[in-house]
């Protein structure tokens, strides 16, 4: 037995040993190895799926017009992170070790600080595909870029909406188990007392709770009911809360973010009439993000299933971007034109990082689920004095 | 309120006495945990999505994703349980973890990662009031659903001649076969039975989440494994108490602590668990005779 093993222990190492070697002997002087440290299953891959989707697109486009920059064959190297941020920190490494030059993390921000751990001593640019904590870049350093729109400027454009809506009284929702659950209904919350409304309660829950049913009772019993709940859970908390909220007989409106901007929300139908979302644009008629879907569909087959396409779309034009302003495939050098970006015409907005701690500036779409659409509320980018502070 | 809680709580703690019961059934007999059972439920959920996409009424739709689960948990023994018969709890025990992790990938390599939405009828989303007070038709069914399926299987487990040997096997399988009872049929209906849990368990946690994810069954499949050994690892009668004073916990400790304490729920049960252990090693009501291979 143990021979065996020292023999597998040898066969294996052989194996890594060699394909590091492959790898490495491949990149040639006019390419540019991108690592995509991302979720092929587990929670995260419905995120994570989409958004590369769109990337690899970008990228299929540039390539087949010269590359990034017009000079450097983007070849991108994927690697499943199983939605583990261990994981995730052990395929950055190979992704490094493969030659990295530009670095892809998951949507949330928990493996992407720890892909950007390795990534930061590097100097090599780290994209996080639509992580949206505004904690995260600050977290990690220079190197890392946020590219949808931060939590606590979706959270602001919802709270504007619903101040405008006329709504005093709110209840938030929050999970201590991702910065994404923990923080977004809060910085609602600031927002929404600074502009006149009141928190009537707060709650909490475990992701993967079976069971709401107590809370959804201590908000039947509150004294001063609210007239609005606001949370981050996504699926699959979102639609049991829902569900069970609905089933006992709680008709207070339900407010969200981006994170619920799904197909399977949406397949929710009458269950979800009236919850306010966001996305981070939308394809009216005759504009570049309809362009973008049309072009979409035909590339993987089917259309886009949220904003998540687009955004991995864009993150393949601000590399192609940052090469071409760069000259050169230096990664330091890549960073400090992806930090200079400004006013950056994006698909569905324009894009600005120089000013920002690396979160970018661009617009919110909000939208509403009404009889099993999705119905486009407005467009707009929050006053930045008004968006509170990470 | 404090009514109102209660229904919670007796609501959650049947689902998880079904679960539990599940795997004690299967532990009883074989000596196996068998941790794949989540997946039965997942399975089950998926079966209920695909016949509704087919267009069965919804009851019909019901009684194919049960039947699904039962018969897919006849196929796991068949497939991967029976060439291990007689090996070590730790194989076993592995063994269940490995067609978990299958089933899984499967799932999501082969139908989507992404949770599918279960749009349930509208019915089920109502709730009936009598003055101020409230009980929605989900909890309700929820704990109908669960009463009926423990009386059944009391009845089954009492009255009929395979029950009967399956309780002998039980306590001691050797002299249940020296009285020529086939032991593939015994461990065949634990399995079916389990499934059939595993199935209903399923109806009711979907009724309640409105999704379907490859991942659904870890959770279920955790608390049911808590439950049963509270309980009293083995023993049925245990499982269902144990199930019951799960739920009774996570509902009372979510129902009444503060919004501070709130996170360390978990915590908090499970040092329950282990203080329960502390006073009664074998759990709430031990087996009759405890399994040891």
């Amino acid at each position: 037995m143990p021979k065996l093993y020292r023999l597998h222990r040898a066969a294996l190492y052989a194996a890594v040993f060699g394909t590091a070697v492959a790898v490495v002997s491949t990149v040639s002087a006019e390419e540019i190895v991108i690592g995509a440290a991302t979720a092929q299953t587990g929670g995260l891959a419905p995120y994570d799926q989409p958004a590369l989707a769109g990337l690899r697109m970008a990228l299929d486009e540039l390539n087949a017009k010269g590359g990034l920059g017009g000079k450097y064959t983007a070849k991108l190297i994927i690697k499943d992170t199983r939605s583990d941020t261990a994981q995730t920190a052990t395929v950055a490494q190979e992704l490094i070790d493969a030659g990295a030059k530009i670095m892809i993390t998951p949507c949330d921000a928990d493996p992407s600080i720890s892909a950007g751990q390795l990534t930061q001593p590097l100097g090599i640019p780290t994209l996080t595909l639509c992580g949206s904590a505004p904690v995260l870049t600050a977290a990690v350093g220079d190197v890392m870029f946020g590219t949808y729109p931060a939590d606590n400027v979706q959270a602001t454009a919802v709270a504007d909406f619903a101040i405008a809506e006329g709504k005093k009284k709110v209840y938030l929702l929050t999970s201590p188990d991702s910065t994404y659950t923990a923080n977004l209904p809060e910085y609602f919350g600031t927002v929404f007392e600074k502009k006149g409304g009141a928190i009537a309660g707060r709650g909490t829950y475990t992701m993967g709770q079976p069971d709401f049913s107590a809370e959804i009772t201590n908000i039947k019993n509150l004294a001063e009911q609210p007239d609005l709940i606001m949370t981050a859970a996504y699926e699959p908390d979102f639609p049991a809360f829902i569900q069970q909220l609905r089933g006992a007989g709680v008709t207070i409106p339900v407010y969200g973010a981006d994170a619920i901007g799904t197909p399977t929300i949406k397949g929710l139908g009458k269950l979800v009439d009236g919850v306010v979302y966001t996305a981070a644009g939308y394809a009216e008629p005759g504009s570049k993000l309809e362009a973008f879907d049309a072009a979409f569909t035909k590339y993987a087959g089917h259309a886009p299933e949220s904003t998540y396409e687009v955004n991995g779309y864009e993150i393949g034009l601000i590399l192609d971007h940052a090469v071409k302003t760069a000259g050169s495939d230096d990664p330091k050098a890549i960073r400090d034109a992806i930090a200079g970006i400004k006013d950056f015409e994006g698909i569905a907005g324009k894009i600005t990082y120089a000013g920002t701690d690396r979160m970018p500036l661009r617009p919110v779409a909000l939208m509403r689920y009404e009889g099993g659409e999705s119905k486009h509320i407005q467009t707009m980018i929050p006053a930045a004095a008004d968006v509170p502070a990470p | 309120m404090i009514a109102q809680q209660i229904i919670n709580a007796v609501s959650l703690g049947g689902v998880y006495a079904l679960l539990a019961l599940g795997l004690a059934i299967v532990f009883s007999i074989v000596g196996l945990i068998n941790f794949a059972h989540g997946e039965l439920m997942t399975l089950s959920g998926y079966a209920l999505l695909a016949a509704l996409v087919f267009g069965l009424p919804f009851p019909a739709a019901v009684l194919v994703a049960v039947s699904c689960g039962a018969l897919a948990a006849v196929a796991m023994e068949r497939v991967a349980f029976r060439p291990m018969r007689g090996a070590s709890v730790t194989s076993l025990l592995l063994t269940s973890f490995a067609v978990s992790s299958l089933l899984k990938v499967v799932f999501q390599n082969g139908i989507s990662a992404r949770p599918q939405a279960v749009a349930m009828p509208d019915w089920m989303t109502g709730a009936f009031s009598f003055g101020d007070f409230t009980i929605g038709v989900g909890p309700s069914i929820s704990i109908v659903v669960s009463a009926l399926a423990l009386i059944a299987l009391e009845l089954f487990l009492r009255r009929s001649v395979t029950g009967t040997a399956m309780r002998a096997a039980a306590e001691d399988f050797n002299v249940v076969r020296l009285m020529g009872i086939p032991a593939s049929r015994i461990i065949a209906t634990a399995f079916l039975l389990s499934g059939l849990l595993a199935g209903l368990a399923a109806m009711l946690w979907v009724a309640q989440r409105a999704s379907v994810d490859p991942l659904m069954g870890f959770t279920p499949v955790l608390k049911a494994f808590i439950a049963a050994v509270v309980g009293g690892l083995g023993s049925l009668p245990g499982a269902v108490a144990g199930g019951f004073l799960l739920g009774i916990i996570e509902v009372l400790l979510q129902a009444t602590l503060p919004a501070a304490v709130a996170p360390y729920r978990d915590a908090i049960v499970l040092s329950g668990v282990i203080a329960v252990l502390l006073v009664r090693p074998q759990g709430l009501i031990p087996a009759v005779r405890v399994q040891r291979s």
